[in-house]
C-alpha cells in the first residue's frame, strides 16, 4: 500500500502529472490575469476560456524544428532543459502537500527540507546561466551574465526573508513551520514584511517584469533562450511555469500556513493559496517596467537586504517575547 | 514618485469588459465614409478616362472592345489598388464609387480583379473633373 | 574586454531594419555605429514618373505614422509652385488632421517607450486610448492610417456638425487620459528610473548635431517650425512650444506629453473657429518651371521637401528630408557611454522612422572617396567575396 501511495505521489499527485497540468493552468491564469489587468482578453479560444492554450503552445513547440547551433556545446545545450525540469519537479516533491506525516520525518519531509528546497530553486538559475553560456550566442552570453549578476542581488534577501518565519517557528521542516502558523495565525502577521520581500525576490527568481532582464526582448532578443527552439524551448517554458508553482507553493507554505487536510482538502488549499501568490506576482508584473541590471543589484542591497535583516530582527524579538 | 502608481487603474479594469474585440467572431462597424474598394456604375461612365489618368497605382485599365459600337471594357485591379479614392474624386459623373468592404484579401491576386463591359453612357457631367 | 554586439538589421526592438553596432565593455557602450540602407525604396525616383496628383498618394506612403506630414509638406510646396492658395476652411481641416495625427503619433510613441522599457501595461493602455484618435481620423477621412485628405488646392472631404461634435467629445476623454499618463509617466518609480538621465544630449550638442523635433526641444531649445516659420494657419493659432531642460529620455517623454495638451488646444481652437466656405480650389495640371522648399513640423521634427518643376505635369525632382535623418547624428552621441539595456529606449526616443529616412544608396570607396554605381549582380558577388574571406569567429569569451 505504501509503495502504491508513493508511486501515486511521484507520478500523479503532486508529482509529474499534476504538476504538468497545474503549471499549464497557472500559466493560463497568469496570462489571463495579466491580460485582464491590461484591459485585454487573453487566451480565449483553445478549450473553454482558452484553458488549453498553454498545453497547445507546449505541444506546438514540441512539434517544431529543433536547432542546435553549430558552435554550441552540443551535449550541454541539449541536456540542460531536461536537468532543469528534473530539478524543479524534484523541488515540488519537497512541498508538504499530501504524502507526509508531521511526527515522522520521511524521504520527502525531513528536518532541513526548507534549505534543500531553497537550493533546488537556486539551481534553475544556474541552468539558465549555463544555457545562455553554452549557446555561445552574443545575446545569450549577455543574458547568462545578467542571470548571474541578478542572482547576487536577490538570493540573499530571499533566503533571509524565507528563513525568518522558520526561525520563529523554531524548525527547519516545512511541514512543521506550516503547522506552527496554523496553530497561531496571529504570528503569521509578524512575517508580513518578509512576505513582501520574498514576493519581490521570487519575481526576480522567475525573471518576470520588472526583473525580466536576462531575456529582455527589446534589448537582447531572447536572452538566454535566443538559440533554443522546439522541444528544448518547450521544456524550458514548462520548467519556468513549474518553477512558478513551486515558488508560489513555498511562499504559501512558509507564510500562509501550508496545505492541511490530506488529499482533497489539501489540494483545494494548495490551489487557492498558490493562486493568491501568483495573483500578487502577476500584479507586480503588470504594474512595473523593466529595470536595469545595475538597478536590480543596488535595489536589492539598498532596500531588500536591510529590510530582510530588519524582519529577522523583528522575528528574533518576537520570539524572545513569546517564549 | 509613488510606489505602485498604476495599481488602482489596473485593478479597476480587472472586472471591466476588455477594450479589444474578438475580431473574426465579432466585427466593428466601419464609418459611413469608409474607403473600401472602388467599383463602377457602368450606366454613368462616359469614358473620359480621368480615373485611369489620375490613379496613382495604375489600377484602372480602360480598353475599347468595339470602337464602332462604343463598347468599352474597364478592369479594376484591386490587387494594385491603394484605396485612395482619387478615382471617385476625379470622376465627373459619379460613375466611380467606393464600397465599405474591408475584408478583401484573397489567396490569388487574379481573383481580386473586377471587370465591366459596357456601352459608353451619354450623361452630362455635373461639373468638370476637379483637376481638369 | 570589448566586443561588438549587433542590434539590427533584424531585432525585436526595431520595427524597421537598421543596423546599430555597439562596441561594449560589459554592459557599457563605448562606441556606436549606425548603418543605413536596408530599406531603400527608390521613392524619389518614382516620384519623377508620376503626376502631381499621383504623387500625393506616393508621398503619403513614405511613412505610415506621419503620412499626413509628408503629403502636407508636399502639397504646400506644390501649391506654392502652382501659385494657388487653398481656401480657409480647407486649410483649417488640413491642419486639424495634422494635429490629430500629432496626437496619435505621440500616443503611439508613449506606448512604444513603455514597451521598450518593458512596461507593457502602459503600452496597452496608451494604445487603447490611441484608438479614440484613430477613430476620429477614420470618420474624418475614411481611413485609419493613410488619410488621403490632402489634395492640391485644399482637402478632399468636408466636416459636418456631427463630426465636429464627435471630435470635441472625444477630445475631452483624450485630455483626461493624457493627464493620467502624465501623472503615471512621472510617478511610477521603475519607469522613471529607466528614463531619467538616460541618453543625455546637452543643449550645445543638440544644436551642433542638428537634432530636430522633440529631441532638440527636450534639450531646452525652443525650435518648432510652426513657431519659427509659420506655415498655413499657424500664424493665427495660439499655442506654445513645449520644452524640457533635462536633456534625457524623460525630458523627451515630458515634451511629448506637453505637446499633446497643446494639440488638444489647437484642435479645439480650429474647430471652434472653423470658417465656412469651400474646402478646395481647382488646381492646374501643370506647374511652371520653378523650385520650392517646403517645411513642416511633423510629430517627429522638421520635415523638408524640395520640389523642382519643369513645366510638365510631373515634378523634375522631389527630395525628402525626413526628421529621423536629422536625429541620427545625435543618436550616436546619446548612445555612447550608456548601458546596453538603454539602447532600445534611446533609439526609440528619437521616434525613428527608418523607411522615412532611407533615401539613396551611394557606394563610396573608403580609400579614394570615389562614388560609383554598381549592378546588383556585382554587388552580390562582392558580398560573397567579402564573407568568404572572413575567418570563423572564435568561441565567445567571458564578457565581464
Amino acid at each position: 500500500m505504501a509503495t502504491v501511495k508513493t508511486l501515486i505521489y511521484l507520478i500523479v499527485y503532486p508529482g509529474l502529472l499534476f504538476l504538468f497540468l497545474y503549471s499549464t493552468f497557472v500559466e493560463w491564469y497568469d496570462r489571463k490575469l495579466y491580460a485582464r489587468l491590461q484591459n485585454r482578453m487573453g487566451p480565449t479560444h483553445t478549450g473553454r476560456f482558452g484553458l488549453l492554450q498553454p498545453i497547445a503552445d507546449f505541444f506546438k513547440l514540441m512539434a517544431k524544428e529543433d536547432i542546435v547551433p553549430d558552435r554550441a556545446d552540443r551535449k550541454m545545450f541539449s541536456v540542460l532543459p531536461a536537468v532543469g525540469l528534473a530539478i524543479v519537479f524534484t523541488a515540488m516533491l519537497l512541498l508538504p502537500v499530501w504524502n507526509y506525516s508531521l511526527d515522522r520525518p520521511s524521504v520527502t519531509s525531513f528536518n532541513g527540507d526548507l534549505i534543500v528546497l531553497l537550493y533546488l530553486l537556486s539551481l534553475p538559475t544556474f541552468i539558465f546561466f549555463l544555457a545562455g553560456w553554452s549557446s555561445t550566442n552574443l545575446f545569450s552570453t549577455i543574458g547568462g551574465a545578467r542571470v548571474l549578476t541578478m542572482l547576487f542581488g536577490y538570493e540573499v534577501p530571499l533566503f533571509l526573508a524565507v528563513l525568518s518565519p522558520a526561525v520563529l517557528a523554531n524548525s527547519w521542516r516545512l511541514a512543521e513551520i506550516a503547522a506552527f502558523y496554523r496553530q497561531r495565525p496571529a504570528l503569521a502577521l509578524v512575517n508580513l514584511l518578509g512576505f513582501v520581500i520574498a514576493l519581490i525576490c521570487v519575481q526576480a527568481k522567475l525573471e518576470r517584469t520588472p526583473f525580466d532582464i536576462p531575456h529582455a526582448e527589446t534589448e537582447i532578443v531572447g536572452g538566454t533562450f535566443t538559440e533554443y527552439s522546439g522541444k528544448k524551448l518547450a521544456i524550458f517554458r514548462l520548467m519556468m511555469d513549474a518553477e512558478m508553482v513551486v515558488a508560489a507553493g513555498l511562499l504559501a507554505t512558509v507564510f500562509l500556513g501550508g496545505f492541511p487536510g490530506g488529499a482533497l482538502l489539501g489540494l483545494v488549499n494548495f490551489i487557492v493559496k498558490t493562486l493568491v501568490v501568483v495573483f500578487f506576482l502577476s500584479l507586480i508584473r503588470a504594474t512595473t517596467s523593466r529595470i536595469r541590471v545595475d538597478q536590480v543589484v543596488s535595489f536589492a542591497w539598498k532596500y531588500l537586504a536591510p529590510l530582510a535583516i530588519l524582519q529577522l530582527l523583528i522575528v528574533i524579538l518576537v520570539k524572545g517575547l513569546i517564549s | 514618485m509613488k510606489i505602485g502608481a498604476f495599481i488602482p487603474e489596473l485593478l479597476r479594469h480587472l472586472f471591466k469588459k476588455p477594450a479589444t474585440v474578438d475580431y473574426p467572431f465579432q466585427k466593428l462597424e466601419v464609418p459611413r465614409d469608409f474607403r473600401g474598394s472602388p467599383y463602377l456604375r457602368p450606366e454613368l461612365c462616359i469614358v473620359c478616362r480621368a480615373c485611369e489618368r489620375d490613379c496613382p497605382a495604375e489600377a484602372i485599365e480602360i480598353t475599347a472592345t468595339n470602337e464602332a459600337e462604343k463598347r468599352f471594357r474597364m478592369v479594376i485591379h484591386n490587387d494594385r489598388c491603394i484605396h485612395c479614392a482619387q478615382c471617385v474624386d476625379s470622376c465627373p459623373t459619379d460613375a466611380m464609387q467606393m464600397d465599405t468592404r474591408f475584408e478583401i484579401s484573397d489567396y490569388d491576386r487574379h481573383n481580386l480583379k473586377m471587370e465591366w463591359e459596357y456601352v459608353r453612357a451619354v450623361v452630362k457631367p455635373k461639373s468638370e473633373p476637379k483637376t481638369s | 574586454m570589448k566586443f561588438q554586439i549587433p542590434i539590427g538589421p533584424q531585432h525585436p526592438a526595431l520595427k524597421e531594419p537598421i543596423s546599430l553596432r555597439m562596441t561594449v565593455e560589459g554592459e557599457i557602450i563605448r562606441d556606436a555605429d549606425l548603418r543605413l540602407g536596408y530599406n531603400h525604396r527608390g521613392l524619389e525616383k518614382l516620384a519623377e514618373q508620376k503626376t502631381w496628383i499621383q504623387n500625393i498618394y506616393l508621398t503619403e506612403r513614405i511613412c505610415g505614422i506621419c503620412s499626413h506630414s509628408h503629403t502636407t509638406c508636399y502639397v504646400q510646396g506644390v501649391e506654392k509652385l502652382m501659385e494657388i492658395e487653398p481656401p480657409k476652411r480647407g486649410q483649417y481641416i488640413r491642419y486639424l488632421v495634422s494635429e490629430l495625427e500629432r496626437v496619435h503619433s505621440h500616443l503611439l510613441w508613449l506606448g512604444v517607450a513603455g514597451h521598450e522599457a518593458g512596461f507593457d501595461s502602459f503600452f496597452m493602455y496608451t494604445w487603447r486610448d490611441r484608438e479614440i484618435v484613430m477613430d476620429i481620423l477614420e470618420t474624418i477621412s475614411g481611413n485609419r492610417v493613410h488619410y488621403g485628405i490632402n489634395t492640391i488646392g485644399g482637402v478632399r472631404r468636408d466636416l459636418d456638425e456631427q463630426q465636429v461634435k464627435h471630435i470635441l467629445d472625444s477630445l475631452a476623454i483624450l485630455r483626461e487620459r493624457s493627464e493620467y499618463y502624465q501623472h503615471l509617466g512621472t510617478n511610477e518609480p521603475s519607469f522613471v528610473a529607466r528614463l531619467a538621465g538616460v541618453g543625455y544630449l546637452s543643449r550645445e550638442d543638440a544644436i551642433a548635431l542638428c537634432a530636430v523635433g522633440p529631441t532638440v526641444r527636450a534639450s531646452g531649445v525652443p525650435m518648432d517650425v510652426r513657431k519659427d516659420d509659420p506655415y498655413g494657419i499657424y500664424g493665427e493659432v495660439p499655442f506654445e512650444v513645449c520644452t524640457a531642460d533635462t536633456c534625457d529620455v524623460l525630458g523627451r517623454t515630458v515634451v511629448r506629453i506637453k505637446e499633446l495638451f497643446q494639440c488638444y488646444n489647437i484642435i479645439e481652437y480650429l474647430l471652434k473657429n472653423l470658417p465656412s466656405g469651400p474646402v478646395a480650389v481647382r488646381a492646374p495640371r501643370r506647374a511652371k518651371p520653378n523650385e520650392v522648399v517646403s517645411r513642416y513640423e511633423a510629430p517627429r521634427g522638421e520635415n523638408i521637401h524640395y520640389i523642382k518643376s519643369n513645366g510638365t505635369d510631373k515634378p523634375e525632382r522631389l527630395k525628402v528630408r525626413a526628421p529621423t535623418l536629422g536625429n541620427y547624428a545625435a543618436t550616436i552621441k546619446m548612445l555612447k557611454n550608456g548601458f546596453i539595456a538603454d539602447v532600445p529606449l534611446i533609439f526609440a526616443a528619437i521616434d525613428p522612422c527608418i523607411c522615412c529616412a532611407e533615401r539613396a544608396v551611394a557606394l563610396v570607396d573608403a580609400r579614394s572617396g570615389q562614388e560609383r554605381i554598381i549592378s546588383m549582380n556585382a554587388l552580390k558577388k562582392l558580398s560573397r567575396q567579402v564573407s568568404a574571406g572572413n575567418a570563423r569567429k572564435r568561441e565567445a569569451e567571458w564578457p565581464l
